[in-house]
């Protein structure tokens, strides 16, 4: 560490660090473009210039992303000279840069947009018309290019050469004329390639499942836990007027996913937007399913759990630590057996981020004691049974439906579903909000920590499982032991 | 207590008659002057280019809608009259809104929109009538608000007049 003073201040620095990394850690904003914490710098935008002092010499500007922090060092970020050449660094980049922030996606969020605010520069000097270029590239099933928007940062180059590590973009032509594309044209592979349009930071790349879906500035945004994999990595849930998920969004978390997250979890909220919920509570009353008062459908639960010995509660691996924890009291007060479903892990598996285990609290229900069991075992275990209780997001899902379907009427399923279940064996079946619906908690596979957070309310008549838990034990009588 | 005296009437007092005919004669005068009200619903307000009526969308001559959702009126809008979703659309222009509605309950005709807009798509008309049999029949969409530029432009042409004065010398 070396002490170098930014603005007046004197802070510790990392030599090994560029020095803007410095001034970003003491909150003292220098515009960046082709910078990026993630990435190698390569100086190429020129926008962080800042002024730098050391000993006697006069202050030189110097692009802070390139610079390395030096004992001494006095750096002034606000200072004329540094602003006068931001300034003019940024006239060039808008030089060829198209007006059309009124149809860009990337408005509200874009940092050229945002420092040319900051600079005030509402009129351009440049006479000649500004290069006519390709609007609508398409680099693939995921990412779509504006040739126009884009500034040659080279930020989306170097993240495929640093992050998955295979090269599929680099900057073709010379001069004016420079363009990004990928290598003779083939489209971009992967699971890493939404990344880029987060990485961008002009709306040259774009994602074309959020391509002009939403403003960014209508996009509610919560921060969460990613649920595809046992990697849990941090993301921002943003939802568009309180209904749709429009987008999952990594959120940079150096423990767990850096600044990226797979494909795989960034277009997951199909799911999560999914219509056709199971609303309320229904009971079956002679051969029909029919909506009740949530309240009945737990107490034939109480009285299903109460009046057998040795039923069985089956959890659905996306169950949170909360939702475990209640499952497993549930559970031990009615002498029942419990197991979560473990599917077999996919072939999305990589070294980067996707472990390739689906269940994303798999650590976290081990650490309760539940073991985890194939979707046959349990389903053969359930139709062995008097009472099953299978509880959780995407559990009949993960058991197999047509199993689930196929459960012999002699067992009484009472079940706790988002959407509703199809069985022979169903007693009855009560709503549950999902995984951007309620918050908790989930283990990911290093031990770490995540929240999940309810970024949207969840349909009329829906509640969180830990609510109906929560409930349930309300209604139960105590265990004899638990008076004393 | 106190004792109010009562004037003494004359006999033309008491008779009422000539007061009677005052009155009339105002009466019978004013129906040979030209007349100041206006039979509303049948005869329309005077409107001028400076009235300014409910948002209404441009449409080009070209038959394309001259909005590309951006959504800045949506964010000027004080009274949250506007709810936009925007979608792809082959011409040059890439976007274009797949739903614009205006809540024209809610819209208190300040013209922000119309300020806001940096593509010139949205303009006060000078429609000002506004009745329904239900709420929903006056969420007004996109059908609804289309104009063709022509019927606009005494508007449009104010506005650009009015615009001029503010710009300074050197944004011209």
């Amino acid at each position: 560490m070396v002490k170098i003073t930014v603005n007046g201040r004197v802070v510790d620095a990392d030599p090994t660090k560029p020095l803007i990394k410095a001034c970003h850690d003491n909150d003292v904003d220098v515009p960046m473009y082709c910078y990026h914490p993630g990435l190698s710098p390569v100086g190429s935008c020129r926008i962080c210039q800042v002024e730098v002092k050391q000993g006697e010499a006069p202050g030189r500007v110097v692009v802070a992303c390139r610079t390395q922090p030096a004992e001494g060092m006095v750096v002034d970020t606000e200072s004329p000279k540094a602003h006068a050449t931001r300034r003019e660094c940024l006239e060039f980049l808008l030089k060829n840069h198209p007006l059309d922030c009124p149809i860009c996606d990337k408005a509200g969020e874009c940092d050229l947009q945002d420092f040319t605010y900051e600079e005030g520069q509402a009129q351009g000097r440049s006479h000649e018309p500004r290069r006519p270029l390709e609007k609508r590239k398409s680099l693939g099933e995921v990412i779509v290019l504006d040739e126009e928007r884009c500034i040659l940062c080279s930020r989306c180059v170097r993240f495929f050469e640093e992050v998955p590590k295979k090269a599929q973009l680099t900057v073709s032509d010379l001069g004016s004329r420079s363009v990004i594309s990928t290598f003779m044209d083939r489209p971009l592979s992967g699971n890493y390639q939404g990344n880029i349009a987060d990485l961008c930071p002009v709306g040259a790349l774009t994602l074309k499942k959020f391509r002009f879906q939403a403003r960014v500035w209508n996009l509610v945004k919560m921060a969460s836990t990613c649920v595809e994999c046992s990697r849990g990595c941090s993301i921002q849930v943003e939802t568009l007027r309180g209904s749709d998920v429009k987008r999952f969004r990594p959120r940079p978390n150096e423990q767990v996913n850096g600044w990226w997250m797979c494909d795989h979890g960034r277009f997951a909220f199909d799911h999560a937007n999914a219509a056709g919920r199971l609303e309320g509570a229904r009971m079956l009353e002679g051969t029909q399913l029919v909506q009740t008062p949530i309240e009945e459908a737990l107490c034939a639960v109480r009285d299903a759990l109460m009046g057998s010995k040795g039923g069985l509660v089956v959890l659905s691996p996306f169950c949170t630590v909360e939702e475990g924890r209640a499952l497993r009291e549930l559970a031990q007060r009615h002498q029942a057996e419990i197991a979560y479903v473990s599917p077999p892990p996919s072939a999305l598996k990589d070294e980067l981020l996707h472990t390739g285990d689906p269940c994303p609290n798999r650590r976290g229900l081990e650490e309760l004691g539940i073991r985890g069991e194939a979707g046959e075992t349990l389903t053969a275990r359930l139709a062995a049974a008097k009472v099953g209780l299978i509880a959780g997001e995407r559990v009949v899902e993960l058991l197999g439906p047509e199993r689930v379907r196929e459960l012999p009427g002699t067992l009484a399923l009472f079940a706790f579903e988002c959407h509703p279940v199809a069985s022979r064996a169903l007693r009855a079946e009560v709503g549950i909000a999902n995984h951007v619906e309620r918050t908790g908690t989930v283990v990911n596979v290093d031990g770490i920590r995540g929240p999940l957070a309810a970024a949207k309310p969840a349909p009329r008549g829906v509640r969180a499982l830990e609510r109906h838990l929560q409930d349930l034990a309300r209604l139960s009588p105590r265990r004899e032991t638990a008076v004393r | 207590m106190v004792i109010v005296k009562r004037k003494e009437l004359s006999l033309a007092e008491k008779l009422y008659l000539p007061e009677v005919l005052r009155g009339l004669s105002v009466t019978f005068r004013k129906m040979f002057e030209p007349k100041v009200t206006r039979q509303y619903p049948e005869e329309p307000l005077p409107k001028t280019e400076v009235t300014r009526g409910q948002p209404r969308l441009v449409v080009n001559e070209d038959d394309a809608i001259a909005c590309v959702s951006c959504g800045l009126c949506e964010a000027a809008c004080p009274a949250y009259a506007i709810t936009i979703d925007g979608g792809e659309t082959d011409r040059a222009i890439e976007r274009e809104p797949k739903r614009f509605d205006i809540d024209m309950l809610r819209c208190i005709l300040c013209g922000f929109c119309e300020e806001a807009c940096p593509k010139d798509a949205i303009y006060m008309s000078d429609e000002l009538e506004l009745a329904d049999y239900s709420r929903e029949a006056l969420i007004y969409d996109i059908e609804k608000l289309k104009r063709p530029k022509a019927a606009l432009q005494k508007r449009i042409d104010y506005v650009n007049r009015i615009n001029k004065r503010w710009q300074t010398p050197s944004s011209t």
